[in-house]
């Protein structure tokens, strides 16, 4: 048995990960807020994304709009990591083996790794594109990157259900 | 015609005739839904926080509301056609189902309120949030919270 497989079941069994299983309205309350959180995270960030792309609010600087967002963007992730690991917690064993949920694992590696690529090089030179009309080629690739993964790990997301 | 044989109507469409054999189709219908939420909830949170002046302090609400206007309609109306295929699969459940007719009730409300007294605040371009417009955000952002609780109720009703 891996390392992983019996970490999950350890989770599973442990009295926090069975109380939210067994439990009538504390799964479906946390599932709730996870469901809603979708707004905060991807919500904004796709906010960002599309001014990336210059197809909205392309008379403020690129630099203004990811400041406003991005705390909003965080405290979304913030809800979500936090619900969504009570939920992993509660049915780890089982996600373990499920098709959708390691899809979306691999998709919110990725989808961390294009922020960082994005603020260590093209937003390092913000300031010479700021307000430009046409935004440079990379800055418009990550806003396609964020745009394509986050709806994939929403599709996922859905889809660790019907497993 | 009652509502209810609105209901019963749309149960025996055509839509309701592929949503109810397909495998697939409610999964791929309700990703659907999801995703106009996060485009749909993203531009309510946006124009409601700079209406109560937490974000975007420094621009005008009308340049920021006439942007995200569009796509707040556009995902209103992928939510719209996506959930009402979703209740052409079980409408007649929908119909008797409580949360279900407290959604649409709120719907209608949200609806009626954007398209009057948020609308106008949206318009408006002043420096320093009103307590009006702070009124119209704090509306906005209780009735569309409690469109998605109620929604998500629906299913654990």
């Amino acid at each position: 048995m891996s390392v992983l497989l019996h970490f999950c079941q350890w989770l599973y069994d442990s009295p926090i990960g069975t109380s939210i299983r067994e439990s009538t309205y504390t799964f479906p309350i946390i599932e709730t807020v996870h469901v809603l959180g979708i707004t905060l995270l991807v919500g904004t960030i796709s906010i960002l994304d599309l001014r990336l792309l210059g197809l909205i609010l392309k008379r403020e600087p690129v630099s203004d709009v990811a400041r406003q967002i991005l705390p909003l963007t965080w405290i979304g992730f913030a809800v979500m990591f936090v619900s969504g690991f009570l939920l992993f917690w509660s049915e780890a064993a089982k996600s373990y083996w499920n098709p959708a949920f390691r899809i979306k694992l691999i998709l919110l590696l990725l989808v961390g790794l294009n922020p960082l690529i994005f603020h260590l090089t093209i937003y390092r030179r913000v300031e010479d594109w700021n307000l430009a009309p046409i935004t440079p080629w990379r800055a418009r690739a990550a806003a396609i990157a964020s745009l394509t993964l986050w709806s994939g790990i929403i599709i996922a997301g859905r889809a660790i259900a019907y497993f | 015609m009652s509502v209810l044989s609105w209901f019963i109507w749309l149960s025996k469409s055509p839509v309701g005739e592929v949503m109810q054999k397909s495998t697939w189709g409610f999964a791929v219908v309700e990703i659907v839904h999801l995703l106009a939420l996060a485009a749909l909830g993203g531009t309510v949170l946006i124009m409601d926080l700079k209406l109560l002046g937490v974000i975007f302090k420094h621009q005008q609400v009308s340049r920021i509301a006439r942007d995200l206007n569009p796509i707040f309609l556009g995902s209103l109306v992928f939510m719209v056609l996506s959930g009402v295929m979703l209740v052409s699969e079980e409408a007649l459940k929908c119909y008797y189902n409580p949360a279900f007719r407290l959604k649409m009730l709120l719907l209608f409300l949200a609806i009626v309120f954007y398209f009057t007294l948020h609308r106008k605040a949206l318009r408006i371009s002043q420096d320093h949030p009103s307590w009006g417009s702070r009124a119209a955000a704090a509306i906005s952002l209780a009735l569309w919270l409690s469109i998605g609780l109620a929604g998500r109720a629906i299913g654990l009703i």
